[in-house]
């Protein structure tokens, strides 16, 4: 990177928190995105605060410098790789956190972490309810920025649903608030749709390519302290399908439901079962493993019948093996990510959602690939909101055989595309769903027309939607 | 109009279809808005379907004629006025209902309305839960362009955040489906936040200043089976207030949430009182009127067991009178047109939110500027969603009495100030706020862009969007 | 009255603040699947219901708008049903002012209005010129009708010149119920149209021309088949015009005490038909009359009432009514066809109401659509019915 801009970038944060260093680059060219190329990038920078943010990229864009914004880090599917050459700018020093008792909300930095924020509020008995398979490292502003779902979303949906406003530097760096903080005189975040339209939704799973988020605001509610956890065991995918699909309907307060197929059951409890003291079980063709959670004792009760009532009616049997949903949730800020790395394996994954009622068309689509491809793999996933099932599916590889790589790649690629026709959408346009999508050109245009008009250098997080992007990089 | 035009888009709809007359411009000039100037657009179409939609704005283009979408009409904010000779495309013939059972949602055509979709729904057992206040003139597309809220939006929030995707034509004529949608294989709506960035909320309250929504995509619920109505006095506005953002934090289905100072309840009370049948009472210095509704009868007794508690603990007592809340949410299509237009009088609004422990300030305000300019009015609100609290003042006035009208429109910009400054927030950014706001310069600069952005010519909507 | 007040119909026309409910609310609670019909079969724009035809009509009365045939025609283009002022909810009668600003505005050129009130004042009738063929159908009824007596049968118009079978029908119940009645020799026209379409000065001097033919008869109780004749007679004679009435009465008001206490013997029926009950604007809305008509109907054998979609307060319109039917034919019967089609979606064979005027176009509505269901006036069902 050119001197005299890593001095006017030195300038706005002190050395001592910009990096030019091969050692310190290094590790900003990859992120947890496993089979993606590492880009070393020219600089990294750790901005304190917003003002910071917004100088840097009024230097960046005088100078159409490439930038990268990242957080946690923890992102799977490449969206931190920065350019060649480019800025990376770290943004884990932006710590705030402001709790609103009153107003039921919170505002944080993009340097908090799910993690840092569960025990902020556990101290005012309240939780943000929805938590990313990578809590621990994960930010809750990168993942608005990749609208992310976890533990908590049946109820509650993707994180998005729960965001009532941010802050972002737009690419000349200028900074907007949304939502009802976009009044100076507010007291706080209570309102995402206020001065509409709302502008909030447009930095919301934009994975950076229209600005920088430095602080989102949530809604939080107060701690759930009650628990059901159970198993329910169905014989087809549509009965397991329709009882979730009745759960919701009858309100039952589910922050966990999860549909396994029995093969993949086997071999999830195979890694795991031990560690989370499952007991051993001939689990039926399907199950279905839930968390109810209430604030009041006797609405849980209520619930927990009910949904052994559905479940009976909806053709399937309690099992009433508790650990499984129990650890499963107990855990939620780390059990994805043990689950996922206990194998060994590295892999790619391909984040997607179905619809309730065609949650095993996802299977009937992978299976076969897996054949075609040679490739070992699964897939996991839970019921994220109103309508809609968050898969997760998973392809294996030996990160040191090149061949398996490939091999791994072809079959994701491959896979996007089935999955498209399947009429599975993806929270956000990554790059490998950009690839996959037909038929979308006029909405492909239309995101075109923002990126040209927000960011006309075309700074912003290269590659991270590439179809959207201009000519001119 | 140039002629040109005229023929042109005549033969997309047909003659029948667009109009030129005098006497049918001349309904276009208003809406249900009171205290606003008429204008006289140049012609009137009624489209059939997107397609049309579509055809017209291409012409309109072309030809840079400032268009005004407009469906019920029933805008209170002046959203609907058209621009001189400019184009009025009305939408009311997309009636189109498609349900989506399994997915839980339900894709309406710009013409429907609440009334129609509620019917509609009832047959299913289902319900979409938030009715603006003009429920049987008001489309749904309609609302969610200006993003209203009514009874229901005390649990489920403003009408965006029922939306799970539309379908619009641009400015240019394209026509665009955001939510899971987006994806032509998709067998229907059941997912908003496909393919981020969420474009659907550039619509929402957008006043159709950014295209012409076409359709719309809604969650929908399964009807409440059990409900408790119940009134809860309070003698300051600490303890409403609290009591409100209680029921809120311990999971009370409090689907219906109306907070009342004691005198305005009164006037109500005098106005429709009698006719719903609600009981005389000594209303105490403010009232929380509420209906929890559930689909089971164990959530909903316990929820009204300890509303009741909370409403002790926060120093309340519980008044008992369930008429109230009971012909707000059973009348909720009705009770609050009949309360709005049974006194005589015509009005301004100034619909804004709060948070609910700022709920007086609003209060404050217009009793403030009620002195200051003596007029008649009040203000009631109701709870709107998470943390978030909907007041909807009326500024009354004669319509016969130009000086009054004219004190009334003052009185409402000065009320827009000062209800900024107690750090209200309007649902949309409709064009009397910008005057209002101060210290959002950047805020506006991005509204700008988007603007500029989408509808370059500037045809869609002028000036309804903060002035731009 | 027959001068308006137009400072208070201003005061009035102000309280439609434009809320826009009465184009087309549909709103179980109160019944209502719809309101305008007008709005409903025409292109639909904001002059097709009553929200913009009171806009129209501020403008045309404060000269903003140019007084022409075109720029009045939304005013006409209206029934007059009320559906509009049963939803309305403001303190408001909007038919009823359409109905003023008709009469204001009545400079305004309109042929059909016009012609319909010259024929009136020339003919007694709006229809042919020779008004005494109107009592031609007593030849047919088999037994003599004296032209004075102590209860008249006004006949009207459309029964007697358009649909005598009507006139006929109601003579045997008459007769069969023990009622001695007469009939004029040379009945006028109750009016009512040109008081809907505007022409008060007219029908207040037809009015009192009829009034004084029927009081020469001497009448003591006056007894009607059509609901448009029963308004007239029984509320616009005495509430606009100040004059003295006999009393006025539907024969299904009048008969219903008879029939259901059997003093009017029907035959039995081994076989139950479906049969809806279409409300007449006028004898409904207007004046309240709904539980009537439908006692009869229950109590007569072999039928089973069914309820249309909507009914009573929320009833659509039959299309006729305010002078659309000869301003402008041909909605009128599209009109008349929707209600046929919500007569038809109950299943029913018959449709029955109790106006000739609204069973003369609901008839022509059900041939437009080829309809097979059978449009009958309720007075025809007893006849056929008398032991």
């Amino acid at each position: 990177m050119d001197h005299s801009v890593v001095q006017k970038l030195t300038a706005i944060v002190g050395e001592e928190f910009i990096s030019t260093r091969k050692d310190v680059l290094l590790t900003y060219s990859a992120s947890a995105s496993t089979s993606y190329d590492p880009v070393i990038p020219g600089a990294v920078v750790k901005p304190a605060d917003t003002q910071e943010v917004s100088e840097i990229l009024k230097i960046a864009n005088e100078h159409k410098i490439l930038v990268t914004p990242r957080a946690g880090g923890s992102s799977l599917q490449g969206e931190v790789i920065p350019k060649k050459d480019g800025l990376v700018i770290d943004l884990l020093r932006l710590t705030e956190i402001k709790v609103y008792q009153d107003l039921r909300s919170v505002t944080v930095g993009s340097g908090i972490n799910f993690g840092n924020l569960d025990k902020f509020l556990n101290q005012y008995d309240l939780w943000l309810p929805v938590y990313p398979g990578s809590s621990l490292s994960a930010t809750v502003v990168g993942n608005v920025a990749v609208n992310g779902s976890g533990f908590g979303s049946p109820k509650y949906g993707c994180i998005a649903e729960l965001v009532l406003g941010l802050e972002v530097v737009l690419p000349n760096g200028e900074i907007i608030q949304t939502g009802s903080e976009a009044n100076p005189n507010a007291p706080g975040p209570f309102l995402r749709y206020a001065f509409g339209p709302d502008l909030t939704g447009l930095f919301i799973g934009s994975l950076g390519v229209f600005g920088i988020i430095t602080k989102v605001s949530l809604k939080i509610f107060k701690r759930m302290h009650h628990f059901d956890y159970n198993t329910y065991g169905f014989e087809t995918p549509q009965e397991a399908e329709k009882f979730i699909l009745q759960c919701k309907e009858n309100e039952i307060s589910a922050t966990w439901i999860s549909i396994y197929e029995g093969r993949i059951l086997d071999f999830f409890l195979e890694m795991v079962g031990e560690e989370y003291g499952v007991p051993q079980h001939e689990w039926p063709p399907f199950t279905v493993s839930m968390v109810i959670g209430r604030v009041r004792e006797d609405q849980l009760v209520s619930d927990s019948k009910a949904a052994k009532e559905i479940c009976e009616q909806a053709g399937g049997h309690v099992i009433g093996i508790v650990e499984l949903p129990r650890e499963e949730w107990n855990d939620r800020m780390r059990e994805f990510v043990r689950s996922s790395y206990i194998h060994g394996w590295h892999w790619r994954i391909l984040y997607h959602h179905q619809t309730l009622s065609q949650w095993h068309r996802t299977l009937e689509e992978m299976w076969p690939i897996f054949d075609e491809f040679g490739v070992l793999g699964h897939t996991a996933g839970f019921q994220s909101g109103h309508s809609s099932y968050n898969y997760y599916p998973q392809i294996y590889y030996d990160p040191q055989d090149e061949e398996d790589e490939g091999k791994a790649k072809a079959a994701h690629k491959e896979l996007a595309k089935r999955l498209f026709k399947t009429g599975a959408v993806p929270f956000k346009l990554a790059p490998y769903w950009v690839d996959g999508i037909t038929e979308m050109e006029p909405y492909l245009e239309f995101l075109k027309g923002f990126r040209k008009a927000i960011d006309p250098n075309n700074i912003m997080s290269p590659s991270a939607i590439p179809r959207i992007e201009g000519e001119g990089e | 109009m140039k002629k040109k035009v005229i023929d042109d888009i005549s033969r997309i709809v047909g003659d029948e279809f667009i109009s030129t007359r005098p006497d049918v411009l001349l309904t276009y000039t208003q809406s249900a808005s009171m205290a606003s100037d008429p204008i006289m657009p140049g012609a009137v179409v009624r489209p059939a379907n997107k397609e049309q939609v579509c055809e017209i704005l291409k012409i309109a283009g072309e030809n840079k004629i400032p268009v005004t979408p407009r469906s019920g009409g029933s805008s209170l904010q002046e959203e609907v006025i058209p621009e001189p000779d400019g184009l009025v495309v009305e939408l009311m013939r997309l009636k189109e209902i498609t349900l989506h059972k399994e997915l839980r949602s339900v894709t309406v055509g710009a013409g429907v309305t609440f009334g129609e979709l509620e019917k509609y729904l009832k047959e299913h057992d289902l319900l979409l839960p938030v009715y603006p206040e003009s429920a049987l003139v008001c489309t749904v597309a309609g609302n969610v362009s200006v993003n209203g809220a009514g009874p229901g939006s005390s649990l489920y929030g403003c009408i965006g955040e029922l939306v799970l995707g539309i379908e619009v034509v641009l400015p240019d004529g394209t026509i665009i489906t955001t939510g899971s949608e987006a994806n032509p294989n998709a067998s229907g709506p059941y997912q908003r936040y496909s393919f981020g960035p969420d474009i659907t909320g550039l619509f929402i309250g957008s006043l159709g200043s950014f295209g012409i929504i076409t359709k719309v995509s809604m969650k929908v619920y399964k009807r409440y089976k059990f409900y408790d109505y119940n009134t809860y006095g309070f003698e300051t506005h600490e303890q409403s207030e609290h009591f409100m953002v209680d029921i809120k934090q311990h999971d009370i289905n409090g689907i219906f949430t109306s907070l009342y100072e004691g005198p305005v309840l009164e006037l109500f009370m005098d106005m429709i009182g009698e006719e719903l049948g609600i009981p005389a009472h000594e209303w105490p210095f403010s009232t929380v009127s509420m209906t929890i509704g559930s689909v089971r009868e164990d959530l909903m007794k316990s929820d009204a067991k300890l509303a009741k508690k909370l409403c002790v603990k926060n120093g309340g007592h519980v008044i008992g009178i369930s008429q109230l809340p009971k012909q707000e949410w059973n009348g909720r299509l009705w009770f609050f047109v009949r309360a709005c237009y049974v006194h005589g009088w015509h009005w301004r609004t100034l619909y804004h939110h709060q948070t609910p422990t700022n709920a007086h300030q609003s209060v404050e305000v217009i009793r403030k500027a009620m002195d200051k300019y003596g007029f008649l009015g009040h203000t009631a609100g109701f709870v709107s969603g998470h943390s978030s609290f909907n007041a909807y003042p009326h500024l009354y006035f004669d319509p016969q009495d130009p000086e009054d009208e004219q004190k009334i429109r003052d009185a409402h910009k000065e009320l827009a100030k000062a209800l900024f400054k107690t750090g209200a927030v309007p649902f949309k950014m409709a064009e009397y706020w910008s005057d209002a706001i101060e210290g959002m310069d950047s805020y506006m600069a991005l509204l700008e862009l988007v603007k500029k952005t989408i509808d370059s010519q500037k045809i869609m909507s002028p000036r309804k969007l903060g002035g731009i | 009255m027959t001068e308006v007040d137009l400072e208070e119909l201003m005061e009035n026309l102000a309280q439609c603040r434009r809320c826009g409910i009465c184009r087309d609310a549909v709103y179980e609670k109160m019944g209502f699947d719809g309101v305008c019909p007008v709005w409903k079969n025409t292109a639909g724009f904001e002059t097709s219901f009553m929200r913009g035809r009171i806009q129209v009509a501020i403008a045309l009365i404060e000269g903003r708008l140019e007084k022409t045939e075109e720029n009045a025609e939304s005013l006409y283009t209206c029934t007059l049903c009320g559906s509009c002022t049963s939803i309305c909810a403001a303190e408001f009668d909007p038919a009823k002012c359409l109905e003023s600003v008709r009469q204001v505005l009545n400079e305004i050129p309109n042929e059909t209005r016009d012609t319909i009130a010259k024929k009136i004042i020339e003919n007694n009738n709006p229809y042919v010129d020779e008004n005494k063929t109107r009592r031609n159908w007593v030849k047919e009824v088999g037994f003599d009708i004296p032209s004075t007596g102590e209860v008249l049968y006004f006949t009207g118009c459309t029964a007697g010149l358009k649909l005598p079978e009507t006139a006929i029908s109601t003579a045997k119940v008459l007769k069969a119920a023990g009622v001695d009645f007469a009939v004029l020799e040379d009945e006028p026209c109750c009016g009512s149209v040109m008081i809907r379409t505007g022409m008060v000065v007219e029908a207040k001097e037809n009015a009192e021309k009829a009034l004084d033919m029927i009081l020469k008869s001497g009448a003591k109780k006056i007894l009607v088949t059509c609901a448009g004749c029963l308004k007239t007679l029984r509320e616009d004679f005495r509430e606009r015009f100040g004059l003295d009435m006999p009393e006025v009465l539907h024969v299904v008001e009048y008969l219903q005490s008879l029939i259901t206490s059997g003093k009017l013997k029907l035959k039995k029926s081994d076989k139950t038909q479906k049969i809806t009950w279409h409300d007449p604007c006028h004898l409904g809305r207007a004046l309240g009359v709904y539980e009537e008509p439908r006692e009869v109907i229950k109590a007569i054998p072999g039928l089973e009432l069914v309820e249309m979609n909507t009914n009573k307060e929320a009833a659509m319109c039959c299309g006729a009514g305010g002078g659309l039917r000869s301003y402008d034919s041909g909605l009128a019967k599209k009109i008349a066809a929707d209600r046929i089609r919500d007569a038809e979606d109950t299943g029913a064979e018959i449709l029955a109401t109790a106006c000739p005027f609204c069973e003369h176009n609901l008839k022509d509505g059900a041939a437009s659509i080829e309809s097979n269901i059978k449009v009958v006036d309720i007075l025809d069902l007893l006849a056929q019915r008398l032991e």
